[in-house]
C-alpha cells in the first residue's frame, strides 16, 4: 500500500510513520511528483480545497483520509467525499486501520460498514501486547505452552495474583496503581532473568489490562521436592517483588499491596486436550493463588484480634499549627497496628470491618491516642480524634465521657469526622453529635472538598473545625480557583463561628498564601514529620 | 491588620470554648493572645500582657464585666486600652452601662468571628490615631 501525505501536524506525521509501519505500507510526499498512491491523507480545511484533494485520489484511484480538529470538519470532510475520517491527535493503530479501511472500501473490498482484514488485523495485534507491561496477553501463549508442554511432557504454571486495597486507587488516583503495576512487572522481569527459569519460560498477563500475571516455567525435579522448590520460589518471587515495590515506591504503598502466588504442574495427557489442560492448570494456579490470599486474610484478621488482647498498636501524632503564630494547636492521633501486616491504617481499619471488630479497635486506638499524649499536652493544645459514622452505632462511644477517656476538659477533644462511610440517618446522626456537644465535645469535618466531604456534611453537621482535604491545598500558591474556593470556606466558616485548618501542606508557599487567605490552623509534613510514635508499655 | 504580630489582646470569658475560638482565630489574624477565664484573672494579668484591646465578657461569675472594665479605663496605665465588651443583649440600657464603664465598643452574642475581627481591628486603628495625635 502506498500512503500520499498532504500532512504539515508534526504529531500527524509521526503518527502516519507509525502507522504506515503497522501496515508495511510506503509514505509518499507530494514533493515526490504525480507517484500514483492508495489512500491520500489530508488535514481538513475549506470544503472546495478537499473536493479537489478528492477528485485527483479519485482520478488516481485512491481513497481520501481526513484528519479533523473539529466535528464540523468531518461534516465538511464527508460531504467533499472523505472515504474516512479520524481526530487528531490520533492514536497511530487507530490511523492505521482508518487507512486500510479506506483503501479497502475504495478497491470495493469492503462495504461501507466494514473495516477490511488490513484493519481487523491491526486490531487484533494491539490486543496481543499488554499496553501498560509489554508483556504479551494469554491467548498469544496458549500455542507456545502447548508446544512447549508437547515436548518436554511437563509444565509448571506459577500465577501471581496481585491484589491492592481499593481505598488506595481513591486515595492516590489510579495513576499510582499503574505506576505500581509497571514497578511490579519490572520487578517480574527481572526475577525471571536472575532465577534462570530456563530459556524456554514464558511470561505473561492474564489479560489486557489485568493487574495478574502468569508465568509458565519448567521446574525439572522429582514430584517431591517439585512441591518444595515451588513453595520456595513463591516465597522468593513475594518477598522479592515487595522489596521492590516499597524500593520504587514506599513502605506505606508495599504494605497496601498483596503479592499471592499459586502454582500447578501439568503432565502431557494424550487424552486430554492440550489447550484444555492449560487453561485448568491456570485455573488451578490461580485458585492456590486466592487460597494463598484467604490463609493471608485469615492471619491478619488473628493478628488483629491479638493486638486488640494486648493493646498494641502505635499512635502517631501530627501537629496542628496556627497560621499566624506556628505554635502548636494541637495535635491529630493517627493508629498504625503494631504487627507488619497490619502497620497500614488503611489494612488496619479494612481488616477490623471484615473481622467485625470495628467498634473493639475504635475504643482501644482513643484510649491509647488519650494516654500516649496526655502528659506532654500543654494547657491549651486539643487532641484531634477520627472517628468513622460507624463508631457512632457503639453505645459505648456513643455515652462516652471525658472521664472514660481519662481527661477533665472534653473541649480539647476534638472527635474529626471522615465520613468514609456514608451517613445514613443524619437527623438520628444529628442528635447523637448533639449529646456529644451537650458533654463538651467539638467536632470537626475531615476531608472536606474530598469525595467524602461535600459541602452537604458541613452543612449537615455544623462543624467547629472543616478540615480542607490536602487537594485543594497541594500548589494553591499557583492556583486561583483553590484560591478562591479556600477564601469563600473562611468567610463561611467564620460566620459559623468554625475554624479552618488545612490539611497537607507541605511547601512554605502554600503555607503563605493559605495565611494571607485566612486560614485559622495548618497541617502538613512542612511544619513536622509526626512528633511521637509510641508503643504504650503496659498492655491493656 | 494595622500592628502586626506585636499587638496584644486579652479575651476574658468563662466559657472555655469560647474562650479557645476566639484566640485561636485571633493568634491566626498574628495578634498575641492572652486569655483569662474570670476578672480576677484578667486584672492580675494586665501588667504582664499590657494588652492594646481586652475583648471582655459581661457575664461572668464573681467580677462582671462592666467592673472590669472600670477598674482598666479608670487605671493610668492602661487608660488607652481598648475594651471591647461581648455582650448577649443589646438594648438601651447596656449601652448607658457601657458608657459610664468608659467601654470603646461592643459585640453582640453570638459572635461572628469576621464581625469581631473587623471590630478588633477599627479599635486598634482608632487607638494608634488617637495615640499618634496626642
Amino acid at each position: 500500500m502506498r500512503v500520499l501525505a498532504h500532512v504539515r501536524d508534526a504529531g500527524l506525521r509521526r503518527a502516519l510513520v507509525d502507522a504506515t509501519h503497522r501496515l508495511s505500507a510506503e509514505l509518499l510526499e507530494p514533493a515526490d511528483g504525480r507517484v500514483s498512491a492508495d489512500v491520500v491523507v489530508a488535514e481538513a480545511g475549506p470544503k472546495e480545497e478537499l473536493q479537489e484533494i478528492h477528485a485527483q485520489a479519485r482520478a488516481a484511484g485512491a481513497a481520501l483520509v481526513v484528519a479533523c480538529r473539529e466535528p464540523e470538519d468531518c461534516r465538511i470532510a464527508s460531504l467533499a467525499g472523505a472515504d474516512e475520517w479520524v481526530f487528531v491527535p490520533v492514536d497511530p493503530a487507530e490511523l492505521a486501520i482508518r487507512l486500510a479501511t479506506a483503501s479497502a472500501r475504495a478497491v470495493g473490498e469492503a462495504l461501507p460498514h466494514e473495516t477490511g482484514q488490513a484493519a481487523e488485523l491491526i486490531r487484533y495485534q494491539e490486543l496481543l501486547f499488554d499496553k501498560l507491561t509489554g508483556f504479551p496477553t494469554l491467548p498469544v501463549m496458549i500455542e507456545r505452552a502447548r508446544e512447549l508442554l508437547d515436548r518436554r511432557g511437563e509444565l509448571t504454571i506459577v500465577y501471581i495474583h496481585f491484589v491492592w486495597y481499593e481505598k488506595i486507587e481513591e486515595i492516590f488516583g489510579w495513576q499510582k496503581l499503574d505506576d505500581v503495576l509497571e514497578t511490579t512487572a519490572g520487578a517480574l522481569r527481572d526475577f525471571y532473568a536472575a532465577e534462570r527459569l530456563g530459556a524456554e519460560s514464558l511470561m505473561m498477563v492474564s489479560h489486557i489490562a489485568d493487574d495478574d500475571f502468569i508465568l509458565f516455567a519448567q521446574i525439572p525435579a522429582a514430584a517431591e521436592i517439585a512441591e518444595r522448590r515451588l513453595n520456595a520460589l513463591s516465597h522468593r518471587l513475594e518477598s522479592f517483588l515487595r522489596g521492590r515495590i516499597e524500593e520504587a515506591h514506599s513502605e506505606d504503598i508495599a504494605a497496601l499491596c498483596g503479592i499471592y502466588v499459586g502454582a500447578s504442574t501439568i503432565f502431557r495427557n494424550l487424552k486430554i486436550r492440550t489447550e484444555r489442560l492449560i487453561y485448568r492448570a491456570i485455573r488451578e494456579a490461580a485458585q492456590a493463588a486466592r487460597g494463598a490470599e484467604q490463609w493471608e486474610r485469615a492471619r491478619k484478621v488473628t493478628d488483629l484480634k491479638a493486638t486488640l488482647r494486648e493493646g498494641l498498636v502505635f499512635i502517631e501524632y501530627f501537629p496542628i499549627i496556627v497560621t499566624g503564630t506556628e505554635a502548636i494547636y494541637g495535635y491529630e492521633a493517627l493508629a498504625r497496628g503494631t504487627r507488619r501486616e497490619l502497620r497500614s491504617p488503611e489494612v488496619l481499619f479494612d481488616v477490623a470491618e471484615e473481622a467485625n471488630l470495628i467498634w473493639e479497635l475504635g475504643r482501644l486506638l482513643r484510649v491509647r491516642a488519650v494516654q500516649g499524649i496526655l502528659h506532654e499536652l500543654g494547657p491549651d493544645q486539643h487532641l484531634f480524634l477520627n472517628v468513622d459514622p460507624r463508631d457512632f452505632d457503639d453505645p459505648s462511644f456513643r455515652n462516652m465521657s471525658a472521664q472514660d477517656l481519662g481527661i477533665e476538659d472534653p473541649s480539647r477533644i476534638v472527635l474529626e469526622i471522615t465520613e468514609r462511610t456514608a451517613i445514613k440517618d443524619y437527623p438520628r446522626f444529628q442528635e447523637y453529635l448533639a449529646a456529644f456537644r451537650e458533654r463538651g465535645f467539638r467536632f470537626a469535618v475531615d476531608d472536606a472538598g474530598s469525595g467524602y466531604a461535600g459541602l452537604g456534611s458541613i452543612a449537615n453537621l455544623a462543624p467547629d473545625y472543616i478540615k480542607l482535604d490536602i487537594s485543594l491545598i497541594s500548589n494553591i500558591d499557583s492556583n486561583f480557583l483553590k484560591q478562591n474556593l479556600v477564601e469563600t470556606m473562611v468567610k463561611f466558616a467564620e460566620a459559623q463561628n468554625a475554624l479552618v485548618i488545612a490539611e497537607g501542606v507541605e511547601r512554605r508557599e502554600e503555607f503563605e498564601t493559605i495565611r494571607q487567605l485566612g486560614v485559622h490552623l495548618a497541617q502538613g509534613f512542612l511544619f513536622h514529620r509526626p512528633r511521637y510514635a509510641g508503643i504504650p508499655k503496659e498492655a491493656a | 491588620m494595622t500592628e502586626g504580630k506585636a499587638t496584644s489582646i486579652l479575651v476574658v470569658d468563662d466559657d472555655p470554648s469560647a474562650l479557645d475560638i476566639v484566640r485561636t482565630y485571633l493568634e491566626s489574624r498574628g495578634y498575641r493572645v492572652a486569655t483569662a477565664a474570670d476578672g480576677k484573672e484578667a486584672l492580675a494579668k494586665l501588667e504582664e500582657v499590657r494588652p492594646a484591646l481586652i475583648l471582655l465578657d459581661i457575664m461572668m461569675p464573681g467580677m462582671d464585666g462592666w467592673e472590669v472594665a472600670r477598674v482598666v479605663k479608670n487605671h493610668p496605665d492602661f487608660a488607652d486600652t481598648r475594651v471591647v465588651m461581648l455582650t448577649a443583649r443589646s438594648d438601651f440600657a447596656d449601652k448607658q452601662q457601657g458608657l459610664s464603664a468608659g467601654v470603646d465598643d461592643y459585640i453582640v452574642k453570638p459572635i461572628r468571628l469576621h464581625e469581631l475581627g473587623d471590630r478588633v481591628e477599627r479599635n486598634l486603628e482608632a487607638r494608634e490615631a488617637r495615640r499618634r495625635s496626642a
